[in-house]
């Protein structure tokens, strides 16, 4: 057999060799050539483009992030609580509206089950979003602001719900009802604890959801205190490029220079960071998670 | 689009919505401690107690009534500077005493900022001041009605501010007949001027580019004499850094106008199609041979960079236009990085003769429709512009904290990384007051080239115009697709046959329905001119 295998895996082995090395450098490059822009004079990006070594060797796009750290560890620091309290939230949550609507014996399961399906389809748009959530709620400026929208996703919960339903059998649930226990012990003891993978994927894109949200400081957050880090750097780079752009019909100058190029790519660094490390650790539930929601078995 | 989904479903999800909130409010409580805002919120408590007191003494001044507390909400643009709480917080003591009204300052932030002024204007949300400018369309904005009308209020609640702007400011924001904005009485001006590098100039006694014809023979010395150097610097934005420009010195129009229509700065009433004219295949033909001749760039479509850091970096050697301000920041660069440099510099003005100060709707605060404190909002604005303590305060920072006064001129205490209130750190342009301004040392370079200008100004015929597009919002929307398909590569001379060229073009942009628009725009145009009584 091994002989008979040989020349034809030698193939194998080497076309998917040189395929996946392939693209592994097209993966890398782009990333390479961003830490490499991160590390060069701005002045020498402008002159002679990007290379993969730094031309002139500069750290002066850190200096300028880092110019406050405080406000920088500060936009870190919102950005990690809300991540830890959206996402741990956020999964209770979920996984609770996710066990009661496929429970058979819930009276209203279909009319529950059907208002939040019917949100995925029609929006109310952004302004009455923002109505409800300045005027109404009174959340501008609030940390909740940047934690409330996120707990509740339709599509989660759906996801949750079906994924609930594949994983834990109705006859497990009848039989531990038999031996005596209440419905909180049947959610928290053994639904719980069969659809780990499933709570992984949810926690996996709210996490995502949290990190990598800006949006959410950029329409209700004015105190700069209260930037999430994506939104903070997002609006430092914002306010370079416009303050270039604006100068030419205002005549405002700001006076300060700022290594633009160098800087975006400094920034980028510092924001892909942290998630790089969370994402081998899940990675595994991650894609157990999405095909068990599918397949049956 | 995810978010609008969540909002939905607070309504559906109401009971647990309903937990949620007591759960988050105490662990919102927690998480304000730990980000340190609790110093924000403290002034407030400060302020009510202090309240009291200031009510009996405040109040007589002005003929508003003050005898209620207010907090007025005060919307800027751009990014708040550090030490905004505590100006914040000496600025509130003062209104306090005076008007029984504190005020909150808000920042939009650069990003997004055109899409949060909508929402702010259009949520009904309490405004109560805010930042106008002709760039944030003041004036589709006061004729949609998003400001209230200031005539009434402005002799009651502001009666110094109200004499102190001259008549003919107030006359010029006006819209519709009623004035929507407070102008900005600093006079300055953002008209264009060719930059060039002078030390290459004397190096090979080049011509200095006084019109177009000499600054041909600049870019072309440079080729011949720098291999090194791209002569025009130059980026993907053709349309405005390249022929609004070049039409700006080579023609004398109105302004930068759009839809390819062309008025002449002297005969404001005749309105003709730029586009398709005989005059634009002759510029068009200027702007190929300045490709071929490898003035700019082959790639320039897809330039990113600006213009001003390709000359700071000693890529280019010139800039078709630049105002003033921007040239002067270039030259203290350069100062400071390259100090065996030189920058030349030729406004337009002195070329063709048209200097126009900036228009007074270009820096103003409106008080939205939504605002329940107008009178109280203006007096504050009042003390903001006419209040030396006021106004030096929100400049310029504290004296002896953040500036101090040198020979007469501003000077930052440390760099601007320290310095938590840099000059003009609220970004408060438009309650500049000129009689308690203080300049930088390195402005004295603009203020010469403003000198200069002062002696041949002439008055702005175009920026109070309000252009209604919504009659053509579709025909606009496709023309400004064929205009980036058809007509950047020959503004930046890539197509190898100008006339015909122009010929396709004009052909999708009718297609578009270039027609109509042309025709709208200039009924709108002409009614302006003879409501305004412009010559």
């Amino acid at each position: 057999m091994k002989i008979k295998d040989d020349n034809y895996m030698k193939w194998f082995r080497l076309i998917a060799f040189i395929v996946i090395l392939i693209s592994t450098v097209a993966c890398l490059f782009p990333f390479l050539l961003i830490i490499s822009a991160s590390f060069t004079q701005n002045e020498a990006i402008i002159r002679d483009g990007y290379h993969l070594i730094p031309t002139v060797f500069s750290f002066e796009g850190y200096a300028t992030v880092f110019r406050f750290p405080k406000q920088v560890l500060q936009a870190y620091g919102v950005t990690t609580l809300t991540t830890v309290i959206g996402t741990t939230l956020g999964l209770f949550l979920m996984t609770m509206a996710g066990y009661v609507l496929q429970r058979k014996d819930f009276k209203y399961r279909n009319f529950f089950a059907f208002m939040i399906y019917f949100t995925t389809l029609f929006g109310g748009g952004l302004v009455p979003w923002y109505i409800l959530m300045t005027k109404y709620l009174k959340l501008t400026d609030k940390l909740e602001v940047l934690i409330l929208p996120g707990l509740m996703t339709p599509f989660l919960i759906i996801l949750m719900k079906n994924f609930i339903r594949s994983a834990v059998p109705d006859e497990v649930i009848e039989s531990a009802k038999i031996d005596g226990a209440n419905d909180f012990t049947i959610y928290s003891r053994i639904v719980l604890q069969l659809s780990m993978p499933g709570i992984a994927t949810v926690g996996l894109f709210l996490a995502l959801h949290y990190w990598n949200d800006w949006f959410t400081s950029s329409l209700f957050i004015n105190d700069t205190t209260k930037y999430q880090l994506q939104y903070y750097l997002y609006n430092v780079i914002n306010a370079m490029s416009f303050v270039a752009q604006m100068g030419s019909g205002t005549g405002v100058s700001l006076g300060s220079d700022m290594p633009t190029e160098s800087t975006k790519m400094a920034m980028s660094i510092i924001v892909t960071g942290p998630i790089l490390f969370l994402y081998p650790f899940v990675q595994r539930y991650f894609v157990k998670g999405l095909t068990i929601g599918a397949v049956k078995g | 689009m995810h978010m609008t989904k969540k909002a939905a479903k607070a309504v559906s999800m109401f009971l647990s919505i309903i937990v949620l909130i007591t759960v988050l409010a105490a662990c919102g409580s927690n998480n304000n401690g730990n980000s340190g805002s609790s110093a924000t919120d403290a002034p407030k408590d400060t302020e009510g107690t202090t309240n009291e007191g200031a009510t009996n003494e405040g109040g007589e001044k002005s003929g508003i009534d003050t005898s209620k507390k207010v907090e007025l909400q005060f919307y800027m643009l751009g990014d708040a500077p550090k030490d905004i709480a505590s100006i914040q917080e000496q600025v509130n003591k003062m209104a306090l005493e005076d008007l029984n009204a504190t005020v909150k300052f808000n920042y939009t932030s650069w990003t997004d900022w055109d899409q949060k002024y909508k929402l702010l204007l259009g949520s009904g949300q309490q405004v109560d001041l805010i930042f106008t400018a002709d760039w944030t369309q003041y004036q589709s904005y006061a004729k949609k009605g998003a400001f209230q009308a200031l005539d009434k209020i402005l002799p009651v609640a502001a009666p110094t501010l109200n004499s102190y702007v001259p008549a003919d400011m107030w006359e010029a924001v006006k819209i519709d007949g009623q004035i929507y904005t407070v102008p900005a009485t600093y006079k300055e001006y953002v008209t264009d001027g060719f930059v060039w590098r002078e030390d290459l100039r004397e190096k090979y006694n080049l011509p200095t580019p006084v019109d177009i014809a000499t600054f041909e023979q600049y870019l072309d010395g440079i080729k011949k004499n720098e291999p090194t150097v791209t002569p025009l610097s130059m980026n993907s934005d053709v349309k405005t850094n390249l022929m609004d420009r070049f039409i700006g010195i080579s023609h004398s129009p109105v302004g930068a106008l759009p839809y390819g229509i062309g008025i002449d700065y002297a005969t404001p009433n005749e309105v003709h199609s730029y586009w398709g004219s005989d005059e634009q295949v002759q510029d068009l033909t200027v702007m190929k041979r300045w490709q071929d001749n490898g003035y700019m760039v082959k790639n320039v479509l897809a330039v990113k960079d600006t213009l001003q850091d390709q000359i700071t970096s000693g890529k280019a050697a010139a800039i078709i236009g630049d105002n003033p301000t921007r040239y002067n920041d270039m030259v203290i660069k350069i100062q400071a990085t390259h100090p065996d440099w030189k920058l030349g510099y030729h406004p337009f003005p002195k070329t063709n003769g048209i200097a126009t100060p900036v228009h007074p709707i270009h820096n103003g605060f409106a008080i939205p429709a939504s605002s329940k404190n107008a009178e109280r909002a203006l007096a504050f604005y009042e003390k903001l512009v006419t209040d030396k303590r006021y106004n030096m305060l929100t400049q310029y920072g504290v004296e002896g904290k953040n500036y101090e006064v040198k020979d007469g001129y501003y000077s930052m205490i440390g760099d601007s990384n320290s310095n938590g209130f840099p000059r003009e750190g609220m970004n408060g342009w438009a309650w500049r007051n000129p009689e308690y301004m203080l300049f930088d040392k390195n402005y004295d370079g603009v203020k010469a080239i403003f000198d200069e200008l002062d002696k041949i100004q002439v008055p702005d015929k175009f920026t109070g115009f309000a252009e209604d597009y919504t009659p053509y919002q579709a025909e606009r929307a496709a023309l400004e697709q064929v205009e980036k398909q058809y007509l950047f590569p020959l503004n930046a001379g890539l197509v190898k046959n100008v006339e015909d060229g122009v010929k396709t073009f004009m052909e999708k942009a009718k297609q578009a329905g270039l027609e109509k628009i042309q025709a709208e725009y200039t009924k709108q145009w002409q009614a302006y001119v003879t409501e305004q009584g412009i010559e």
